[in-house]
């Protein structure tokens, strides 16, 4: 074969962000397109109901936001977990991996834009639980530091996608998705203290709660959702932002050792 | 395991080389290295002068690659949501994307359907999905494993035509097949492969050469009661090397001299048996000859 003019050998910074709006949008396209991927949307509400409507009937007003905030974290959670958990192992089984990794954009940028598309529909969990307690029970949530919130809302969904990253490699490396699916969403549910803040758990296991990132972005969140001065909040911005960082980080080393480790023996694309 | 062992292969620019060989026997082993999927443990491959380990993104952008069966496609996506996709992948956006996606569409008699989820397709359209996802980079070389598998023999017929013209426009086309009437159809040259090992590389009709360089003669419709004597009659002819029945009432005569298949042809029409035909042993009968008849049994 003669030889041919390639103007470059390495992957580029315009072949990264192909790769991650590529991965962006068939990712939208097919969450429109596959309602059963976005199961926990559905489940936001009905928790939202639940919990709000024990808040009430116990008198405590004072606490509709934890139950407002928490359905919408769980959702975060659990669509990172179930859907952009998935992204790799669910491109092995589909038979498409083998063809995903020869393609000029690289690989991780594809799953990256597919796990921000799956954690910016996730975020539509906030907007689902505000409108079912105003609906529904006539409560209105009131922000009193948006710009917090808005922060805090945005360094989560970073966050987020970032361990999602690292879960994704995780499922893929282990083949035990399903496993982590199911023993790593109430463990974190109370380490994240996204349904009781963890202040309100044994003094022991605080130091294990700021190691999750769920856990500075729910109480930042329902400080900025209070009506008094929000404490330390570049120390929450930060530790969200650091904690995301470190997942993303491991999560791309992972990914990327993944896919060496198949090329070198030849497990790739066995479903 | 050894999967390939002292492969030595080169393809021409333009060429359409067929990759033969039973289950197992390394053909594909041989695409996914070659297609930067896999990584060799010991030798060398290029594709365009580029080495398909240490120039990895230089061949990736050079390559198309379809792998046989239905995976591989999004199936609840559209077909021009598919290749959207994979345009966006090899830095097409916009205009071009869209030209190249209908292009593509139109090409491969897909543009009925092309706004149709995939999961509605049948095999064909899928297979011909797959190829004009191949396609969807430009590539100077293509790879395609098994592409026509599942396709009914019209679809088929048509891939080998849109093949040819893969050719036409320069580019290579590296094919495994186990249709061996596909091989000899499309194929410049084919490579027969087993225990991943080359066995041959030749033209295919040279290869029939392997099994003889005589002509055959094949005698079709002989009556039942009268195939022993047809047979001693012609086995007595000088310049015949043997006589089979190949089918009920199907004859056929394997010569070892020149001259020997028209003295064959005339004593079948003085026995009034007309319908006759000489022939030369097809890449099948190649193929069976050479690989074996190991049956079902994988080594």
């Amino acid at each position: 074969m003669t030889a041919a003019t390639v103007e470059s050998h390495g992957y580029g910074a315009l072949a990264y962000l192909n790769g991650f709006l590529a991965g962006l949008e068939r990712e939208l396209r097919e969450l429109r397109r596959s309602p059963d991927r976005l199961m926990a949307l559905v489940t936001a509400p009905m928790l939202t109901l639940v919990f709000l409507a024990i808040m009430l009937h116990a008198g405590r007003d004072d606490l509709a936001s934890f139950a407002v905030l928490a359905p919408a974290l769980l959702v975060l959670w659990q669509m990172a977990l179930q859907t952009s958990g998935d992204t790799v192992e669910s491109e092995r089984e589909n038979g498409s991996l083998e063809a995903l990794v020869v393609a000029p954009a690289p690989f991780p940028a594809v799953i990256t834009g597919r796990i921000t598309a799956v954690t910016a529909v996730s975020l539509l969990g906030f907007v689902e639980s505000w409108v079912v307690a105003w609906l529904v029970f006539g409560v209105h949530v009131e922000i009193h530091h948006p710009s917090v919130f808005l922060g805090a809302v945005l360094t989560t969904g970073y966050a987020t996608a970032g361990s999602a990253m690292a879960l994704a490699a995780l499922f893929v490396r282990t083949r035990a998705a399903r496993a982590f699916q199911n023993s790593l969403t109430y463990p974190f549910y109370v380490l994240g203290g996204v349904m009781v803040p963890v202040s309100y758990l044994p003094d022991w296991l605080e130091p294990l709660t700021r190691l999750v990132f769920l856990s500075w972005s729910s109480d930042l969140m329902r400080a900025a959702v209070g009506p008094e001065p929000v404490p330390d909040v570049a120390l929450h911005l930060v530790m969200i932002v650091l904690l995301g960082t470190v997942g993303a980080i491991i999560g791309g080393v992972l990914v990327r050792r993944a896919l060496a480790e198949i090329r070198r023996t030849g497990t790739i694309g066995h479903a | 395991m050894t999967a390939l062992r002292d492969v030595d292969l080169e393809i021409p620019e333009g060429e359409i080389h067929g990759l033969l060989g039973p289950n197992g026997a390394g053909k594909t082993t041989l695409c996914k290295i070659l297609s930067t999927v896999l990584l060799p443990t010991s030798g060398r491959a290029e594709i365009c002068g580029y080495d398909v380990v240490a120039d990895t993104a230089a061949v990736r952008r050079l390559i198309g690659i379809v792998f046989g069966g239905e995976r591989g496609l999004y199936t609840r996506l559209t077909a021009r949501g598919n290749l959207q996709f994979w345009a966006s992948l090899y830095g097409l956006s916009g205009a071009q994307a869209q030209l190249r996606v209908t292009t593509l569409l139109e090409r491969l008699g897909l543009e009925q359907r092309a706004d149709v989820r995939v999961e509605t397709f049948s095999r064909g359209m899928k297979q011909r999905l797959h190829l004009a996802r191949g396609l969807i980079g430009d590539p100077q070389v293509l790879i395609l494993d098994e592409p026509t598998t599942g396709m009914d023999p019209v679809a088929a017929q048509e891939f080998r035509h849109l093949v040819r013209g893969l050719r036409a426009e320069g580019r290579t086309v590296l094919i495994t097949t186990h249709d061996m009437a596909e091989a000899e159809a499309i194929c410049d040259r084919v490579t027969l492969i087993d225990n991943g090992s080359i066995l041959a590389t030749e033209r295919p009709s040279t290869l029939g050469t392997w099994i003889t360089r005589y002509a055959r003669v094949r005698a079709d419709g002989v009556p039942p009661e009268r195939v022993s004597s047809v047979t001693a009659a012609l086995e007595a002819l000088s310049g015949v090397a043997a006589v089979r029945e190949s089918a009920p009432g199907t004859l056929v005569v394997d010569t070892a001299a020149d001259g020997a298949a028209p003295e064959v042809l005339r004593l079948l029409l003085e026995l009034g048996i007309t319908d006759v035909a000489t022939t030369r042993p097809d890449l099948a009968e190649v193929y069976l000859q050479v690989i074996g008849k190991r049956g079902m049994r994988v080594d």
